[in-house]
């Protein structure tokens, strides 16, 4: 979490604009949205780097495990409500709260038995799965691919509670990634026009959700956006090279 | 047979293991309870009915439950709930279902009883564990982060490893499948249902004792196909629809099955004319026997496999004959989860992962090559291992070394 006042007032006074005309809150709340989810997206490309790099096993400067807990703050679970359609198990997840970012797993569990993972296939492996006698989806293997905001899952089981007469409870838990809650920094007009910040405590402003890590990488990222809508050369190619020599560095 | 494997560690305690005993469990609800579990019970319950006081859908069930009136009320038929009135509801706890008027009043007790055969198919149960737990324990453990298969599709692991159990079952596994057969009439039975291959076929005599039966190996025959055929051409003749005319019997076979076994084994009557030795004055045959043909020289009787018609066919000596038919099948006929023993736990590994490997093109030749080692090792291992080589036994064995082989 990084403190959204911080990140505008830093901005501000490395833009050297007092008056702070020249980037207004509408337009740093745009551009903190968009640098926010760019952080955010880069999260899963550098792990994916990472996991090809041996890493130390030591509490600080393991990346990949840094990644990860940066991601974790962004991975939820939900139990959701698997209905039987057209012989598949289905479930729409557009209504889902918070919404679904990135498909992580779906489990389901019989009665007491150990959780299985319904593994997600493309559609073309999902046919596949059921051409043979040896892979065909079982309860004790099932199988789902995504068709839009639908997941379609084989064996069509149905989410069901566990019955009066004994018949065990069929559940299924979603496990995925929700997308970062957009920043806000709120004002109200002072006496004297100036604008005055809402504190986050008020509810109408929102801090940046992405790891605190990341705070000198957002504002530098800030920054080079804001030089764009300046036209300063001069600030975007500052930020630009910090920005470059950061990723450089997390990556080398 | 519906043989279990049991829980690591194991939850049976030694009432419910040895004597298939459960209870008695108290009604302490405060009310009329009907619905019960017996989780701790390797064997899974199977009832007479799928629905309360409905149809029959199998001819018995593995167990019975007794209502108590006190924890030391003895169980007995008197005390017997009927089995009309008890389903199976949910096989993962051994949840069952007793009709209302039956149900267990507060305060007083039930108890389950398995059936005989039920507790001897748990006997044992610790030395097995379930193709499941392997495919889950593989899935876990050999793949992922920083192992070699960094992912796998599950249905690869899935497809390797039952294939795994099959081959395994063909030459590595025991071989504990056979029926009892009493030869009929017709001099033939039909294959069993999850036959793959035959072991051993064998009659028994008054002691028990087994005698091999041994295959025709071409002494007869049971044609495939049986067109009748034009008496001058020899071309097969047709229906009106077109396909040819089939005979309903092999004269062949109608042959063999009037067949004089003594005629074959070397034990016939000199004097008849069939034999291929014969005493008759003129000689003629005289001289032309020299010894015995070993492999058709035997009083045992003769199997065919009669892929025409599905059965196994028997010479007919054997008639009345009970026999015991000793087969494998591939592990997978009644269910995918099928029960694998521990002792081959290490081999099955080895082998999904070489066989996994093997299609993969992200694996180096060198890698692949000691994975397929590694597993031919494991299986072999697992070969000794199920055969029980023990000290003392080979010793028993090696006795006989200095017996005369007489020929």
């Amino acid at each position: 979490m990084i403190d959204v006042n911080t990140v505008y007032t830093t901005v501000l006074s490395i833009l050297n604009k007092e008056q702070r005309g020249y980037l207004t809150p509408y337009e740093f709340n745009n551009l903190g949205r968009q640098v926010q989810l760019d952080i955010f997206e880069s999260y899963f490309e550098d792990l994916n780097q990472m996991l090809r790099v041996p890493q130390e096993n030591t509490e600080y400067a393991d990346r990949v495990k840094l990644l990860r807990e940066k991601i974790a703050t962004f991975e939820t679970s939900a139990n959701i409500a698997v209905a039987v359609s057209n012989n598949l198990g289905n479930y729409d997840f557009s209504a889902q709260n918070p919404a679904v970012h990135r498909f992580g797993m779906l489990e389901y569990t019989n009665g007491s038995n150990l959780p299985v993972e319904v593994e997600k296939v493309t559609r073309h492996d999902f046919l596949s799965y059921r051409r043979s006698p040896l892979t065909t989806p079982t309860e004790d293997y099932p199988i789902c691919y995504i068709e839009g905001t639908n997941i379609k899952i084989l064996p069509a089981i149905a989410k069901a509670a566990a019955g009066a007469n004994g018949s065990p409870a069929k559940s299924y838990t979603l496990e995925y990634v929700k997308k970062p809650v957009d920043p806000i920094w709120h004002y109200t007009v002072g006496s004297v026009g100036q604008y005055i910040f809402d504190p986050v405590s008020s509810g109408t402003s929102k801090n940046f959700e992405i790891s605190d890590v990341d705070q000198t990488e957002l504002i530098t990222k800030i920054l080079m956006y804001a030089g764009v809508i300046i036209r300063d050369p001069e600030i975007v190619q500052t930020a630009a090279g910090l920005s470059n020599q950061q990723d450089v560095n997390e990556k080398s | 047979m519906n043989r279990t494997s049991a829980t690591t560690p194991i939850t049976e305690n030694d009432a419910q293991y040895y004597a298939g005993q459960y209870g008695p469990l108290k009604n302490t609800s405060g009310g009329v309870q009907a619905v019960w579990s017996f989780p701790d019970l390797n064997t899974t319950l199977i009832s007479n009915y799928d629905t309360i006081s409905g149809a029959q859908v199998r001819d018995t069930g593995n167990f019975t439950l007794h209502l108590l009136a006190t924890s030391t009320t003895i169980p007995s038929t008197a005390n017997q709930i009927t089995v009309s009135n008890i389903v199976v509801t949910n096989t993962t706890n051994n949840t069952v279902e007793i009709k209302t008027g039956d149900a267990i009043p507060d305060g007083e007790f039930i108890f389950l009883q398995l059936t005989d055969i039920a507790i001897g198919d748990n006997w044992g149960s610790y030395s097995y564990l379930t193709l499941n737990e392997i495919i889950d324990n593989f899935l876990n453990i050999y793949t992922g982060e920083d192992q070699i298969i960094k992912s796998l599709q599950r249905k690869q692991v899935l497809f390797h490893a039952r294939r795994a159990i099959q081959e395994l079952s063909y030459d590595t596994l025991k071989a504990y499948k056979s029926q009892e057969l009493t030869v009929p009439t017709g001099l033939s039975v039909p294959i069993p249902k999850d036959y793959v291959n035959y072991t051993r076929v064998a009659w028994t005599d008054g002691s028990g004792v087994l005698h091999t039966i041994y295959p025709l190996s071409g002494l007869s025959g049971n044609p495939y196909e049986l067109p009748i055929t034009d008496g001058k051409t020899g071309v097969p003749s047709q229906s009106s629809y077109d396909t040819n005319l089939e005979a309903s019997q092999s004269i062949i076979e109608d042959k063999w099955k009037k067949a004089n076994q003594k005629d074959l084994v070397g034990n016939y009557d000199a004097y008849s004319s069939t034999g291929v030795f014969d005493y008759v004055w003129w000689k003629q045959a005289y001289g032309q026997r020299y010894g015995l043909d070993a492999t058709v020289s035997q009083s045992n009787g003769w199997f065919s496999i009669n892929e025409r018609t599905g059965k196994f066919s028997f010479s007919s000596n054997l008639i009345n004959k009970v026999i015991q038919l000793s087969y494998i099948s591939d592990g997978l006929s009644y269910t995918l989860n099928s029960i694998v023993p521990k002792m081959v736990e290490e081999a099955l590994y080895a082998q999904i992962l070489n066989r996994v490997c093997m299609t993969r093109r992200d694996i180096d030749g060198a890698t692949k090559g000691f994975f397929k080692r590694d597993s031919y090792v494991k299986t072999r291992n697992a070969k000794l291992r199920i055969q029980n080589l023990k000290l003392d036994e080979i010793a028993q064995a090696f006795r006989g070394q200095s017996k005369w082989i007489k020929h």
